[in-house]
């Protein structure tokens, strides 16, 4: 008896629940996004208001979606990125793209230091190029951050542009067009890099006492112009040549959505959102009678083209890693004590692997170790145990003294991470101080708590005494199994580093997002 | 106690959801019963078209009663990658591709509701630098015309607009070049295309390969040199109304999709831009090619109905009935000519399909150079 009233309510409750769906007809869509989008949040429950359709927000890197839409598992309703060129060459006969249109707009360009600015006659001079910017850049003037472009679409645009400004034309560009040198002088002023425009932004907050500049979104800038946290302001640089500008596209995946879709986008050209838009997050809006603010420099600006082959630019960005950016030495210190045995190992042998070159897929190709890279590997137990400097060369022996090296990783003993770490920041020290032309970064992984050796404490006073020999050599800490999340949080404050959190994903997906800050 | 009352509220709401289901599926049988769906497959620029309310509204009443269902595909994937038997019609841009569909399935009947001209939306600015250069002449006080050849010529000989008299007004450093979509894929590109094989012809329509053979180089160019370009007509367009003249000076466009803007209360285009008529142009005709009995009535229902032929001139196109064009023209005051005179033909498929797969294997040797 009391089964069938339970039985009934559960009728009676579903019934209503569908009734009520029909009399407010409210409709989720998935959305695959890039992280800056964020700032579009607050507006979401308007947006469900307005429209009946709630949006469902996965954030992921521009270059790193495109793959996932084109060759993922996952199927998203709608994609909202900063641009869609690159998933539009990627996308090849799968024709995932069933609509887009265009909702806000910034271009990406250099933020430069007033004072600096100023001394170069800089501030409000409509000639300023591309070529000026890469002379200060050679001479050690202008000493920028900028995102990994195989990560981050700020990074991405900033190499399109300077490629194709230097190539001097409103040609299709390849390659081949450009000088090497030229590139090289230009990308040697680069002394950040990072994985996100966004956490770029806050280390360029925290490091402007020794960094001259950055290049992003015209919004990010004009957001840290306004933050109050910039002890000096940064002058907006338009390149005389042109500039790439984001689009933010509004990409329609799934055809069976696109009456909610179309509804959408009306909304978000309304003149109420794009004024929202242009009030809140500073994208420009892409309708003429919302009429752009003063803060948005008059007349216009030229736009640099983009090449027209996927091959074309995967060629860009590949010369980009090998030839043209300053080179990395990257450390990593890697915990082999009695915990790790077993999967926790293996898994970290596999995600180190992949990085030698045998994750084939397109990030995965962006991801891996480049020909003049040096890769240092330190394991520890209550020992440390210094393996050697991998040069990576372009032959191909580094790497495979790399892997016998992974290979022959095995588990046991207690944890010293503190003692491990200043092995790692001696080697970085010293190696900056011969060579100061490459990025020094150091990736700890630690399962567990330290139990020997040197505590938090003691790596903190080592780090002091030597804070101007270590500064600009970020410690990137993997959550894993049973680590100290207080201490690593610590640890990548003190050092400008971030930590990456390897329990909600694989270890070899972290290992590669972590390489778009190495 | 409570049971008591839990019992006929649960057969109330029982009732009320049951009865609500029947009512809400009966009354869409009752509308669905008296229409027959027409399946068919189009090209991008005619779904508003299609998805404006009074056009599905007029088709479901005396005497049509029909009801749409609209896919999108570019006209030369129409051509090339439809099984079409599973259609009532195929509508796509352009005679060439038309023709092709019409051979291959044995079909010989066909409807040319509407046509539209090819046209380069640009900008004031721009427009009076090629005036200063003797390639832009202004018409009738009113509308722009551009010399086709004095173009061409400009672009193959790689000048930049800074090569210009008077750049002053658009001191870019890029190569002219008129911005298209992507020749491997659309439409509007074809068209480009085919008018500037003709101009290059020595203005004669390229018969054969043999013909079209020493002006690939030149014609390649035209696309290769853009980079990047987008695969359906809607979006340099787009760019255009969005961007402004930094991104393209010069955009080719069906004069349909200016015209539907700028009629649009709403509508995005502003004082510094402006129309360039190429000399000679051509027309973009959208064919119908009718696969079923339905897909014919379709055909003759957007041929002949004044009501559909009056939305469509809404949307910008141009359809037989020339005063409804003329009317729309003046209650929107646009500055647009009535007539075009210099109208050319474009190649037959053949032709126009052989020089694009001879563009398309530049694509491709570039990339692996």
């Amino acid at each position: 008896m009391i089964m069938r009233v339970l039985m009934v309510v559960f009728l009676s409750v579903v019934v209503t629940t569908t009734l009520i769906g029909c009399g407010e007809p409210q409709e989720t869509l998935t959305v695959i996004a890039g992280s800056e989008l964020k700032d579009i949040e607050p507006k979401l429950d308007a947006i469900a208001k307005t429209t009946g359709v709630r949006l469902q927000m996965t954030y992921i890197g521009t270059l790193d979606g495109a793959d996932q839409i084109v060759n993922g598992h996952d199927q998203y309703d709608l994609a909202w990125f900063s641009h869609a060129k690159y998933l539009s060459l990627l996308q090849g006969q799968t024709k995932r793209i069933k609509s887009e249109e265009k909702i806000g707009l910034s271009p990406v360009i250099p933020g430069v230091k007033e004072s600096l600015a100023r001394r170069w006659g800089w501030v409000d001079n409509p000639n300023v190029t591309w070529a000026d910017i890469a002379a200060k850049a050679r001479q050690g003037a202008f000493r920028y951050a900028m995102t990994d472009p195989t990560a981050s679409n700020s990074g991405f645009s900033t190499v399109m542009g300077v490629q194709a400004a230097f190539a001097g034309s409103s040609d299709a560009i390849t390659a081949e067009d450009v000088d090497v040198d030229k590139l090289q002088a230009f990308f040697s002023g680069q002394v950040l890099t990072s994985g996100s425009s966004g956490w770029l932004a806050d280390a360029y907050v925290r490091d402007q006492d020794r960094i001259d500049g950055l290049f992003n979104y015209e919004s990010i800038l004009m957001n840290l112009n306004a933050s109050g946290r910039l002890r000096e302001k940064l002058i907006l640089i338009y390149p005389k040549e042109g500039v790439v500008t984001a689009d933010y596209p509004l990409i329609l995946l799934n055809d069976i959505k696109r009456a909610s879709y179309v509804k959408l986008v009306d909304y978000l050209k309304t003149s109420e959102f794009q004024q929202w838009m242009m009030e809140n997050t500073n994208r420009r809006p892409v309708v003429s009678r919302v009429k752009a603010s003063s803060k948005f420099p008059k007349g216009f600006q030229l736009e640099l083209p983009f090449p027209s082959q996927l091959e074309a630019v995967n060629e860009i960005l590949f010369a980009f890693l090998d030839q043209h950016r300053k080179p990395s030495h990257s450390i990593f210190v890697l915990d082999v004590s009695g915990s790790m045995e077993g999967d926790r190992l293996n898994s970290l042998k596999r995600a180190l692997l992949n990085l030698t070159g045998e994750d084939t897929s397109l990030t995965g190709r962006f991801a891996r170790f480049r020909n003049r890279e040096i890769v240092t590997v330190i394991s520890f137990n209550d020992a440390v145990d210094v393996h050697d400097n991998f040069d990576i060369g372009p032959q191909g022996k580094g790497i495979k003294d790399l892997r016998d090296s992974v290979h022959g990783l095995h588990a046991g003993g207690g944890t010293a991470i503190y003692n491990a770490l200043e092995v790692a920041y001696d080697i970085a020290g010293d190696a900056r101080a011969e060579d100061p032309g490459r990025f020094y970064s150091i990736v700890l992984m630690s399962d567990g708590d330290n139990t020997s050796g040197s505590n938090y404490a003691d790596f903190n006073e080592f780090y002091a005494r030597q804070q101007q020999e270590l500064a600009g050599i970020r410690a990137f800490p993997v959550l894993f199994g049973g680590s100290n999340d207080r201490e690593m949080n610590a640890l990548a404050e003190l050092t400008g580093g971030r930590v990456f959190d390897s329990r909600k994903y694989s270890l070899a997906h972290v290992f590669k997002k972590i390489r778009g800050y190495q | 106690m409570s049971r008591r009352i839990v019992g006929p509220l649960i057969s109330l709401l029982l009732a009320i959801g049951v009865g609500a289901a029947i009512y809400m599926s009966a009354s869409e049988q009752f509308q669905e019963m008296n229409l027959e769906v027409v399946r068919g497959v189009s090209g991008s620029e005619k779904l508003p078209f299609f998805r404006d309310q009074r056009t599905i509204d007029t088709l479901a009443v005396d005497p049509f009663h029909l009801k749409l269902d609209v896919e999108k595909a570019g006209s030369r994937q129409i051509a090339t990658s439809y099984n079409l038997k599973e259609y009532d019609f195929a509508f796509p841009a352009g005679i060439p591709a038309a023709e092709k569909i019409k051979q291959e399935n044995h079909i010989k009947k066909s409807y040319q509701p509407f046509f539209t001209p090819m046209v380069i939306a640009s900008w004031k600015p721009v427009a009076d630098i090629l005036i200063e250069n003797d390639v832009v002449s202004v018409k009738d006080g009113a509308y722009y015309i551009v010399n086709m050849e004095k173009l061409l010529n400009l672009i193959i000989e790689k000048k930049r607009w800074t090569d210009l008299k008077g750049h002053e007004k658009y001191p870019a450093n890029k190569s002219l070049l008129v911005t298209s979509t992507d020749i491997r894929k659309s439409n509007s590109a074809a068209m480009y295309l085919a008018l500037a094989s003709y101009v290059l012809n020595g203005n004669a329509i390229v018969q054969n390969m043999e013909q079209a053979k020493p002006l690939m180089e030149e014609l390649g160019q035209l696309f290769l040199r853009q980079g990047f370009t987008e695969s359906s007509s809607q979006a340099p367009f787009q760019n255009y109304l969005t961007m402004g003249p930094g991104k393209s000076p010069m955009v080719m466009i069906y004069e349909a999709q200016y015209l539907h803007e700028a009629a649009r209360s709403e509508g995005a285009i502003g004082d510094d831009m402006v129309l360039l008529y190429p000399e000679p142009t051509l027309f973009t005709n959208h064919v119908l090619v009718p696969i079923s009995e339905n897909g014919q009535r379709l055909g003759e229902a957007l041929t002949q109905d004044e009501g559909l032929q009056r939305i469509a001139t809404d949307h910008g196109l141009r359809t037989k009935n020339i005063k409804l064009f003329n009317q729309f023209v003046k209650e929107n005051q646009l500055a647009v000519p009535s007539y075009l005179v210099n109208v050319i033909e474009p190649p037959s498929y053949e032709v126009l399909e052989g020089m694009i797969q001879l563009i398309e294997r530049k694509y491709t040797d570039d990339a692996l150079m």
